[in-house]
């Protein structure tokens, strides 16, 4: 104690400064440990790692002198008011949960934690890591927060959904033509096509995408969920939202996932049950397919196209695009604006109890409502005709399938208008389509007009 | 808190830059190694402010280099437990808000937001009181209490909180 009284600290000195800091370093390290082994040696590395030395004669002073003199310099108060504050904050410490840290350092108490735990949350900062409860504490503040603002979650795929890219290098000689016409990436405020010189990268978006999302964020908290790199997730999400009206830091890339190849909603903060999610690989959100909206592939580039093994001809090179007005982005925008009002303006029961999966599946179920489905020539024989996608998708579009012709039978989906049961539908007036239109029908939402999925007649076998 | 004091370096030099302009390259080719940096000890070195000596040169072995202690003055900035610091708001989000102080980077989680302060979504996410009167958004200036702080090789990190008397927005750009 006597120490104290009689060594006042000056800041202007550096001996003391040094002395000073010391006192300063144990007592942040130590926290309500005790004083042991391990914060010496990390004192020692610390001072040969920095190569900067403080004048000598250092003295080491007792930890009781150390951490009075520390509150007293720092706070100015009382010796008496700070050593009890001390007791009291430590006390606090040890009750902490630790919900969750930044800089490894507790965000509640401040403590430093030795052992690394919880969901990291780096697309929001670097270091920033949250536990399980704090999450879900997080959530449900947040969802009675965007429900009284009549707002959902929705996470958007980039590639292929919102957009397509291409390196540079693989733009075909018929595409060359793109170079003189792509927007340079310093002005991104209107335009379409961009080029990306320093990523060695040239970027489409897809027809409505603009429209899309100006609608979109009156609805839904919008997150960018991409399987690219953090460098490409903000570059495209310049492109897409040029003024940061949409997205904030709601950007999340590969780098930020926690399951290799896999996208999950553990990183985003909403409740799954008000979350929506648009993207057109199925595979990569195998925990949540009931939150999905499958969407048809956007490829305007020849090489996206062959990635896809497709052999026709591109967009690009046939320099059209897909339909603004009619596109996949306009009806999906649809099909969201119809879930919305579904989850919030149906009366009965209040929204925090309502589920979002549950509202897509009424809502799909409406649109093959009343069909009743005749598979011919598209499953392998043997095949288990239930357990055939085309089956389950018809199944959850509402339809209902058989294998059986009757009356009540409208539809013959079939690859071969020879088939006994084709020529049956024939007969009997009833629509005889490809399995094309399932497909199209079911990634627009809409039971598609029957003319234009006609079968051919499949010659000589 | 800011502190005036004197340290020490051993500066290595290429014998290119011996001559009448020795002591000019030191203290330049010093500026452009310190500023700017970080050490766990002293925090962050802000400004070289004057050289006291400059050692003897000892030639390094097989290399021609030489070496040459240095004793400068300088300030240094370090953030302390229970310092009260005054921050600018860089982003804010539902889990709290990030601030930087110069080179110090703080959060305050929204555990440590006073209780009446309430998250708004929106193109600017903020902190509001229910009736209006203080709002915590991008640019805010806030007065907060440091809680936690971890000096790294190049980074300062915090943790605080403005759940007491006398802290929270002292400046709102949104009001201005
Ligand atoms: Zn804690």
């Amino acid at each position: 104690m006597s120490l104290v009284t009689d060594s006042p600290v000056d800041s202007s000195s550096s001996d003391d400064f040094a002395s000073f800091l010391d006192a300063a370093l144990e007592s942040n390290s130590s926290g309500s440990s005790p004083e042991g082994e391990a914060e010496e040696e990390e004192e020692e590395e610390a001072e040969e790692a920095d190569d900067d030395k403080v004048e000598d004669n250092r003295v080491k002073r007792s930890k009781v002198e150390i951490l009075e003199e520390v509150v007293e310099e720092a706070c100015g108060s009382t010796l008496q008011g700070s050593l009890e504050q001390k007791l009291e904050e430590s006390a606090k410490k040890d009750a902490c949960t630790h919900p969750g840290s930044f800089g490894d350092m507790c965000i509640l108490c401040g403590q430093r934690l030795e052992v690394e735990s919880g969901v990291t949350f780096g697309y929001i900062h670097k270091g920033l890591r949250l536990h399980n409860d704090e999450i879900v504490r997080l959530r449900s503040t947040d969802m009675k927060n965007l429900l009284r603002h009549k707002k959902l979650y929705l996470v958007l795929d980039l590639d292929h959904t919102l957009l397509n890219s291409t390196q540079l290098v693989h733009l075909t000689s018929e595409e060359e033509y793109l170079k003189t016409q792509a927007a340079p990436f310093q002005d991104v405020s209107e335009g379409s096509l961009f080029m990306l010189e320093a990523m060695h990268m040239m970027t489409k978006l897809r027809p409505f995408v603009r429209s899309f999302l100006r609608e979109a964020h009156n609805l839904f908290e919008l997150y960018i969920y991409t399987m690219g790199d953090r460098p490409y997730a903000l570059a495209m999400a310049k492109l897409l939202d040029p003024r940061r009206e949409y997205f904030g830091d709601r950007i999340i890339s590969r780098d930020d996932g926690t399951v290799k190849h896999q996208k999950g909603l553990d990183v985003v903060l909403g409740q799954e049950s008000a979350v929506l999610i648009l993207d057109d690989t199925e595979n990569a959100w195998t925990k949540h397919k009931d939150n999905l909206i499958l969407m048809e592939r956007y490829h305007f580039f020849r090489s996206s196209c062959h990635q896809f093994g497709f052999n026709c001809r591109s967009f690009s090179e046939l320099k059209s695009d897909e339909s603004e007005a009619e596109g996949a982005l306009a009806t999906v925008l649809q099909v969201l604006k119809q879930v919305h009002s579904m989850f919030f303006d149906e009366p009965g029961n209040d929204p925090i109890d309502r589920d979002v999966r549950q509202v897509l599946k009424t809502l799909r179920k409406e649109v093959l409502n009343g069909c009743k489905i005749v598979f011919s020539r598209v499953f392998p024989t043997k095949f288990q005709a239930d357990n055939h996608p085309l089956w389950k998708i018809a199944d959850q579009l509402g339809a209902s399938c058989s294998t059986e012709l009757d009356p009540s039978v409208t539809h013959v989906v079939s690859t071969d208008a020879g088939t006994e049961k084709s020529r049956w539908a024939v007969k009997e007036k009833k629509f005889l389509v490809n399995p094309k239109w399932i497909e199209a029908t079911n990634y627009m939402w809409q039971k598609k007009p029957e003319e234009n999925f006609s079968v051919d007649q499949v010659k000589n076998q | 808190m800011f502190f005036h004091i004197v340290l020490e370096r051993n500066m290595q030099l290429h014998p290119r830059h011996f001559g009448r302009n020795l002591r000019d390259n030191i203290v330049s080719k010093l500026m452009k190694d310190v500023e700017g940096t970080c050490s766990g000890r002293h925090g962050f070195v802000v400004a070289i402010t004057g050289i006291e000596n400059i050692g003897k040169g000892l030639i390094r072995d097989g290399t021609g280099f030489v070496t040459f202690p240095v004793k400068y003055q300088c300030v240094v900035f370090r953030p302390f437990k229970g310092e009260i610091l005054e921050a600018v708001v860089t982003m804010v989000n539902k889990m709290g808000f990030f601030a930087e102080a110069g080179p110090v980077q703080i959060f305050v989680s929204n555990h440590l937001i006073p209780d009446d302060m309430e998250f708004q979504s929106g193109d600017m996410p903020n902190y509001t009181t229910s009736d209006g009167s203080v709002k915590i958004q991008k640019d805010s200036e806030v007065r907060l209490k440091i809680i936690g702080t971890r000096v790294d090789a190049t980074e300062i990190f915090c943790i605080g909180t403005i759940k007491d008397d006398f802290l929270g927005v002292i400046n709102d750009p949104a009001a201005a």
